[in-house]
């Protein structure tokens, strides 16, 4: 079927790729298998290592684990509230960047320090701000609104960290959304106007519609970012995903498990492997929804 | 096509695999025939890790390695400090075989790390001139192995006393409490609205486990929860009563503060109960708050408190056992605890270093030494950290008043022992 100079052709090729072949196989494709491999077994690495077969029995514990369904329903609960608001403000503040104000560039600048910032550092200062004497706090009482306990009351944690995520994320995005708008034909807008069209009209019309490849690329990354959860909440939380576990995302929980308590790394390899399936399938129904057929 | 690429990744993952599993066996060993081969003139490089402490610490535990290697001139010392995440750091490293020869252990770790076999047994190392006996016997116990071994000495402890605000408690006129119910009496007192509670509470089970057993019921049997026993619920509900009914109690983050420490030091509560680590933190960072300590209040009549106790222990795995062995006798020993001690920041182990240096009759101090003898370790058993995880998180909600603390506990019982069962 494959003649020698083919052969010879793929061996070329593969020399020629088998540094970043090496590279890719050791540091992911070996770890995702590896990862695959723990998750059918209970593995006691500290001491003797021990790997031993257990078939599906954890991935059928999850089931029974109460506290992977609080973490579950945690995560779930912030993708859905984070994801589509920081898609929506990206778009909104890009729009405001592209409209040709005075100063544009500024605020260019201004809009996307956040990101900038590394979020450990960022959850260190909003934590600091959302003090119960905090700067949040101060703000609040000053405009006549109510205060919260925000670092210690359950019903609240989480709000403050997808605050602080939306606030953080969202000039990303912005800044995608930017370079796509910048990619607009004016003669869109010019015939839209002929045809009597007002701003928003324009927006929703014309900016929306041609921006959908990009929104689809974005709230893709939204999903998968924000399934993945975990700093600012181990930072919030000093590790615990308290209080009541109002803070406890997956990835938290992954992370207790195989590095906190002793012989549960294959537990924490099968939920590490159900959250890729979650996400999988998220994405999944998210380009159903959108039909888009583009690249990435 | 698509096949003989997938076949190649599959194939070249595997050889990585072999080739990284069989470097690993290699070394492992090679460290246990060097291990005999070790002669007493040779240059030896042992290394101590430790998380940090502050820099009076580190400075006491400098002069203290100084003296041994003075002591033992063909033994160096590399210190490695580390400092957050302490033992997922040593987990990890002991699992990649470059676990340090010598480190620090917290009781509560202890019963885990030794079931996993990665401690050496210390008893075949010990001489009569160590003196094993003149260490307070409980703080030793909480390093021996189901065996019967002892997996390492213990290097300081701290017990749990009651911190008042002197200047608070003269304006109320009041006394210091003696009894629970004298201390809820006071805080009544002391609280005014929500800047000055009488009392802070730290809502752990590393705190509250003296209270928790006070009246008969079990915090742990059989290595599973058992808290929601009603005797356990009645000794804790009056610290719940003190925020929900009284208002005259409240966690540190309730008022911005990081731990208890601070909170007091603030002035935002004139009592909590903290250990020995919090006198020279208020000293220097709170000069302007006076503070007196004393024994933790009793209940029913009886005292109780919390010990809290960290050892030196050797990897198994370690080149150097017998100059990690003149390390840990020297850092345990008398004459190293009795540096290491000297200034107050942790309380020595040993009875006669004990009553050499006098804290029993130091102001601050002697409530904390005289809680010794009854205090509880906090340590009990390999699911203690499960355990505590799942009470820690029930408590808080029933503290913060979301939910009745008899049902909290049950759930959070429910929960630990579920996740025991499925270890």
């Amino acid at each position: 079927m494959f003649s020698r100079k083919r052969w010879k052709e793929a061996g070329t090729a593969y020399t020629l790729l088998s540094p970043t072949l090496f590279v890719l196989l050791l540091f992911v494709i070996g770890p995702i298998l590896f990862a695959i491999y723990l998750s059918f077994h209970k593995v006691q690495l500290l001491g003797t290592a021990s790997f031993q077969f257990v078939g599906f029995d954890n991935f059928t514990r999850i089931l029974d684990d109460t506290r992977a369904k609080i973490a579950l329903w945690n995560t779930v609960k912030y993708v859905v509230i984070v994801v589509p608001t920081q898609t929506m403000l990206a778009l909104v503040l890009a729009a405001t960047l592209n409209a040709g104000l005075k100063g544009e560039k500024f605020f260019r600048i201004v809009y996307f320090l956040p990101t900038l910032t590394s979020s450990a550092v960022l959850t260190l200062i909003f934590m600091w701000m959302y003090n119960q004497n905090g700067l949040v706090n101060h703000v609040l009482e000053f405009l006549g609104l109510p205060t919260y306990n925000w670092l210690g009351d359950p019903s609240v944690a989480l709000n403050a960290i997808m605050i602080m995520n939306i606030w953080s994320t969202a000039p990303f995005f912005m800044v995608i959304y930017l370079a796509a708008l910048q990619d607009i034909p004016d003669s869109l807008y010019e015939a839209a106007e002929l045809d009597g069209a007002n701003a928003w009209h324009k927006f929703w019309y014309v900016t929306v519609p041609y921006l959908k490849p990009v929104t689809s690329f974005v709230v893709i990354m939204g999903l998968i970012g924000t399934f993945q959860l975990f700093d600012q909440s181990y930072i919030f939380s000093g590790g615990s995903g308290g209080p009541n576990n109002a803070t406890l995302t997956v990835v938290l929980l992954i992370y207790q498990y195989a590095f906190k308590s002793l012989g549960t790394m294959g537990y924490a390899a099968a939920l590490a492997f159900a959250l890729a399936i979650v996400i999988l399938l998220a994405t999944w129904l998210q380009r159903k929804f959108s039909k888009e057929e583009s690249l990435y | 096509m698509m096949n003989k690429k997938t076949w190649f990744a599959v194939g070249m993952s595997t050889m990585l695999f072999g080739s990284v599993l069989a470097g690993c066996g290699g070394e492992e060993k090679t460290a246990k025939n060097e291990n005999k081969g070790e002669t007493k003139e040779e240059q030896v490089e042992v290394t101590l890790a430790g998380w940090g402490g502050n820099p009076m610490e580190q400075k006491l535990l400098k002069q203290t390695l100084d003296e041994f290697e003075k002591k033992y001139p063909n033994i160096k010392v590399k210190h490695e400090v580390i400092s957050d995440q302490y033992m997922d750091v040593i987990k990890t490293r002991l699992i990649g075989g470059e676990g340090p020869d010598v480190f620090y252990l917290d009781a509560f770790e202890a019963p885990a790390m030794i079931e996993t076999g990665v401690l050496e047994p210390l008893d075949d190392y010990v001489t009569d001139d160590f003196d094993i006996d003149d260490f307070e016997k409980p703080l030793l116990d909480a390093f021996k192995g189901p065996d019967g071994k002892i997996y390492g000495f213990p290097k300081d402890y701290s017990t749990l006393a009651l911190f008042y605000n002197k200047k608070m408690f003269a304006e109320a006129g009041l006394d210091v409490p003696k009894t629970w119910d004298e201390l809820r009496e006071a805080a009544k007192t002391l609280t005014k609205g929500t800047e000055v509670y009488g009392f802070g509470v730290a809502p752990e089970l590393a705190r509250l486990y003296y209270i928790a057993e006070s009246k008969g019921g079990k915090v742990v049997t059989d290595n599973k929860a058992s808290f929601a026993d009603p005797k356990v619920v009645e000794a804790l509900q009056p610290i719940v009563d003190m925020r929900l009914k009284d208002k005259s109690a409240a966690q540190p983050s309730e008022v911005g503060a990081g731990w208890g420490g601070e909170m007091f030091g603030q002035q935002k509560a004139a009592m909590v109960i903290e250990g020995n680590w919090a006198i020279p933190f208020l000293q220097e960072t709170f000069p302007n708050t006076e503070f007196g300590t004393a024994e933790v209040p009793t209940i029913d009549g009886k005292k109780g408190t919390m010990a809290y106790t960290v050892a030196y222990v050797m990897n198994k795995d370690s080149q150097k056992k017998e100059a990690a062995w003149k390390l840990i006798s020297f850092l345990t020993g008398k004459e190293g605890m009795k540096i290491w001690t000297s200034k107050g920041f942790a309380l020595p182990t040993r009875k006669s270093v004990a009553s050499e240096l006098g804290y029993d009759k130091d102001e601050l101090r002697a409530a904390l030494v005289a809680g010794a003898p009854y205090a509880t370790v906090w340590q009990n058993g390999t699911n203690l950290p499960i355990i505590m995880n799942n009470f820690n998180n029930q408590f808080v909600s029933a503290f913060l008043g979301e939910q009745p603390l008899d049902e909290a506990l049950k759930k959070a019982q429910d929960i630990a022992n579920k996740e025991i069962e499925a270890k």
